[in-house]
């Protein structure tokens, strides 16, 4: 055994230039030591070791890692059940008055904040105007229609629209929308970032930086959603989440036990996951990863070029190649698999046909062809300036997709010259104008199709839309989606989603890649950590060890 | 920093004269001032670098809010411009700046919003602890390997200049994952999250260490075998005195000087590539403050990181010359 180890760790040592493939040799037939045998006996208490990834600067905020660790802090009003329905949490239940513009929610009674105060509706009140403050910054966009809340008594909220949102309460159910404490919301920034205080399974007992949170179980946990697994206050008494950036680290603490479960497992060690640990991907909803194509300045202002482009590579061939099989390739550009009403049979279109490509780049002028083999118009080379956020949006693997497809391109006559922006370039918003690329890759996640609304509202002189990085301002398609938005009947909107997609499909707007996932990988000693449907928050409540 | 001086002065020390004394004195106060002004130099280099970027400061802080990369309107700026003080003059962003300084007030996080000397606080005994543990662990690697190996035939010379050659070029992260996998994974004798444990620290500390061994050996090898040819040890051998103590008495006092002279480098360099050692095993500390805040523009953090690093750079070099003169005993007469 000895021998074999050794014989292997040459190899490995020899051949393998990456870390991870080095782990994955090691510990293909090494076998994990904390897989115990499944329907062991559950241990009462105990902590969960969770390897999760990113460390945010600040607990409470709109950005999705922030989003993961107030799942198990905060309650909702309301929550997504897997089958996309809306299920009671803090409201127990909820009436649409006739003319869709009021929500009256009717509040769990009793139910008390980690510090004491009473969760009623003032408490909620105060919430939905910390929001629409900027407090959250996700409500302004998630919501378009709020117009205000009013606390009826003690638990009763009304939240009046501006326009019928039959989107609401999905957008409700994400975990930016968690409920503070009155008395959290009106502390220092600092207080708010270091501990919000809410009602949930857990509260922070120790955040420390740049190592790990330590979550404690609330003993007097009354508010449980209606698809929690089991009714009452937490089973372990703490969950440590490691803030463990490197994915080799995150793997081999799971191997070792050190870890009970970790997040995003790299797609190396996939096959070795899927045996050895509990797997569940998660295909987030919302935008997938697309390239948004610049209309307004460029190539890409010739609908046919851009049509060309999404013809001229097998993006699903290299999307394979490039993320192993893992990842699953995305050919609707404008919302995920994951996502309501989206529409499965225009994801199919722009199949890899380099002769149409060609046909097209010829109707659009693009006839001539330089020394270097790239088409031209009028002397001029056919430019693709592809700038992509390197490391937080675009990974190592999704960097390989591009170049595969940088070369395919080339094939068909495009110049693609592909530029990693750092994540301080992109946060300063240096790749943002029409003026600073050609095509750019990003996702977006949402639980709702109300996302094409976020994404591809015309922008206008007084209302301009920063995220619509297309610059793609169709009035047409503007109204659509406005109208899916504002239906009062789940068909109606449906149909006027689908069409909204069929647009930008059409108008190759964007160009899909592939989905945004996340993943998990348990240890079998460990039951009942899931995720959440909105947004893939793992939710530690329910789970609990086994010896 | 202190040019060793070929010249030959009488080894034998004299009684220090009261001119001496002054000329000490003077020496550490310039050596103060000197670093006081490096210091004050770094503080406003990364101060107006933050210029030299695209984009506003604002808009940055904005997009960190809200997982967005948008430009905004000027109306949409000015709540936060006024919040940070960025709508103040430059120069008194600067001089306040500066002036935050002497209180020993490094400005507050943008994105943590916590004051910057709390957050490099708590992480800096960490990095620190890596980091001289991995200096004075290349040294014993570097030292034994010399010490067994140089001008000891040719087969056992060319083993220890290759393994020199090899670490030195080895890339830290790969030395850290093949730690990992080999010590921690394969054979469990160190944790994979180390955090700030003993235990969790050999690994980290070995990652930086062994190619910076490699390095410091392959400067010190070459001296050491030229002293070893050199008449004054056939001299002390002739007086009998054994190999091992030629070899630790006065070979290596001549050898290791250009390597001492490289720690003071390899400390600063240590502590700025100490991010890669504290990824790998999940260890808390500033090069992962550092990589952090310069990927959010936390403008503040940099500039405090910048500072720490610049003084233990500092530091190391005033401890660089006076280790100089305890082993070097000529240089106490200049």
């Amino acid at each position: 055994m000895k021998k074999k180890r050794l014989a292997r760790l040459a190899v490995a040592l020899t051949s393998a230039l990456s870390a991870g493939a080095l782990l994955a040799a090691c510990s293909a037939n090494g076998g994990p030591s904390a897989s115990a045998a499944s329907g062991g006996t559950a241990v009462k208490g105990g902590t969960i070791t969770y390897a999760a990834e990113q460390e945010p600067p600040c607990l409470y905020g709109g950005w999705l890692q922030e989003a993961y660790i107030d799942r198990n802090i905060l309650d909702s009003l309301v929550t997504e059940a897997d089958n996309g329905s809306i299920e009671p949490w803090l409201a127990t239940s909820w009436k649409e008055s006739s003319d869709h513009l009021t929500y009256t929610f009717t509040l769990k009674p009793g139910v008390k904040f980690t510090d004491g105060t009473a969760l009623n509706a003032t408490a909620i009140v105060d919430n939905f105007n910390y929001w629409e403050k900027g407090g959250n910054s996700t409500a302004q966009v998630s919501d378009p229609y709020f117009k205000k809340a009013v606390a009826l008594d003690a638990t009763h909220v009304e939240v009046e629209l501006n326009q019928p949102y039959q989107q609401l309460l999905t957008m409700l159910s994400q975990g930016y929308f968690g409920i503070l404490s009155p008395k959290s919301l009106t502390r220092s920034t600092q207080a708010q970032c270091d501990d919000p205080i809410g009602s949930g399974a857990f509260e922070v007992k120790k955040w420390v930086h740049g190592q790990e949170l330590i979550l404690l179980r609330n003993p007097g946990y009354t508010s449980w959603p209606a698809t929690a697994q089991h009714k009452g206050p937490a089973l372990v008494n703490e969950v440590d989440w490691k803030f463990l950036s490197d994915p080799t680290e995150r793997y081999a603490a799971l191997t070792t036990g050190e870890a009970n479960i970790m997040y995003d497992v790299p797609t190396q060690d996939w096959k070795n996951a899927e045996s050895s640990y509990q797997l569940t991907q998660y295909i987030t909803p919302g935008k997938p990863v697309s390239l948004y194509m610049n209309t307004a300045q460029g190539p890409f202002t010739d609908t046919q070029v851009r049509q060309a482009f999404a013809y001229g590579a097998n993006r699903q061939a290299a999307v394979e190649t490039a993320f192993r099989g893992v990842i699953p390739y995305e050919g609707n550009p404008s919302v995920s698999k994951a996502t309501p009403d989206y529409d499965a049979s225009i994801a199919s279109a722009y199949a890899y046909n380099p002769a149409k490509a060609g046909q097209l780049l010829n109707q659009a002028g693009y006839t001539g062809r330089d020394k270097a083999g790239y088409r031209t118009k009028n002397g001029k080379e056919l430019d693709v300036k592809l700038a992509y956020p390197a490391g937080s949006v675009v990974t190592d693997e999704g960097a390989t997709l591009l170049q595969i497809l940088q070369q395919q391109w080339k094939q068909i006559g495009f110049n693609v010259t592909l530029v990693p922006e750092t994540q301080a370039e992109t946060f300063s918003g240096a790749f943002s104008t029409p003026s600073s690329y050609d095509a750019q890759p990003w996702y977006w996640t949402s639980p709702s199709p109300a996302i094409l609304w976020i994404v591809w509202r015309p922008s206008t002189k007084s209302d301009p839309n920063g995220s619509n990085s297309s610059f793609y301002n169709n009035t047409q398609l503007g109204n659509i989606i406005n109208a899916a938005n504002t239906a009062t009947s789940t068909t109606t909107a449906a149909k006027d989603y689908d069409q909204a997609q069929q647009i930008i499909q059409n108008e190759a707007a964007a160009v899909g890649l592939y989905d945004q996932t996340m993943s998990i990988a348990a240890a079998k000693n460990l039951h009942d950590v899931w995720l959440e449907k909105s947004q893939g928050e793992p939710v530690f409540e329910d789970a609990y060890l086994t010896k | 920093m202190t040019a060793v001086s070929e010249a030959t002065v009488p080894v034998a020390s004299r009684p220090p004269s009261a001119r001496h004394g002054v000329r000490t004195a003077r020496r550490i106060v310039v050596k103060i001032v000197t670093s006081v002004v490096v210091l004050l130099a770094a503080a406003s280099v990364t101060f107006f670098s933050q210029f030299l970027v695209p984009g506003s400061r604002a808009a940055t802080i904005l997009n960190e809010q809200t997982g967005r990369t948008e430009q905004y309107t000027p109306a949409q700026l000015a709540p936060v411009n006024h919040e940070f003080g960025f709508d103040k003059p430059l120069l008194v962003q600067y001089l306040n700046y500066i002036g935050g300084l002497f209180r020993g007030n490094l400005g507050t996080s943008f994105t943590q919003h916590r004051p910057v000397t709390q957050i490099i606080g708590a992480e800096l005994l960490p990095t620190l602890i890596l980091t001289v543990a991995a200096l004075a662990a290349a040294w014993v690697i570097a030292l034994a390997m010399i010490l067994l190996t140089a001008r000891r035939g040719r087969f056992v010379s060319a083993l220890g200049s290759t393994w020199e050659a090899l670490t030195a070029s080895l890339p830290t992260y790969w030395v850290g994952a093949v730690l990992l996998v080999v010590f921690a994974v394969e054979i469990r004798i160190f944790p994979v999250i180390g955090g700030t444990s003993v235990l969790g620290t050999v690994l980290p500390v070995l990652t930086l260490a062994i190619p910076l061994a490699g390095f410091l050996g392959q400067v010190t090898r070459d001296e050491f075998e030229k002293v070893l040819a050199e008449p004054f040890i056939t001299t002390a051998r002739t007086r009998g005195m054994g190999d091992t103590a030629v070899r630790l008495v006065h070979a290596l006092r001549h050898a290791v000087l250009p390597a001492i002279t490289l720690s003071g480098w390899a400390l600063g360099a240590l502590i700025s590539g100490a991010v890669i050692a504290e990824n790998l095993f999940g260890r808390p500390g500033v090069g992962q403050v550092l990589v952090t805040a310069v990927n959010t523009r936390d403008i503040p953090t940099v500039s405090g990181v910048v500072l720490v690093v610049a003084a233990v750079y500092i530091i190391a070099n005033l401890l660089v010359d006076l280790t100089y003169t305890l082993i070097d005993p000529r240089l106490r007469e200049t």
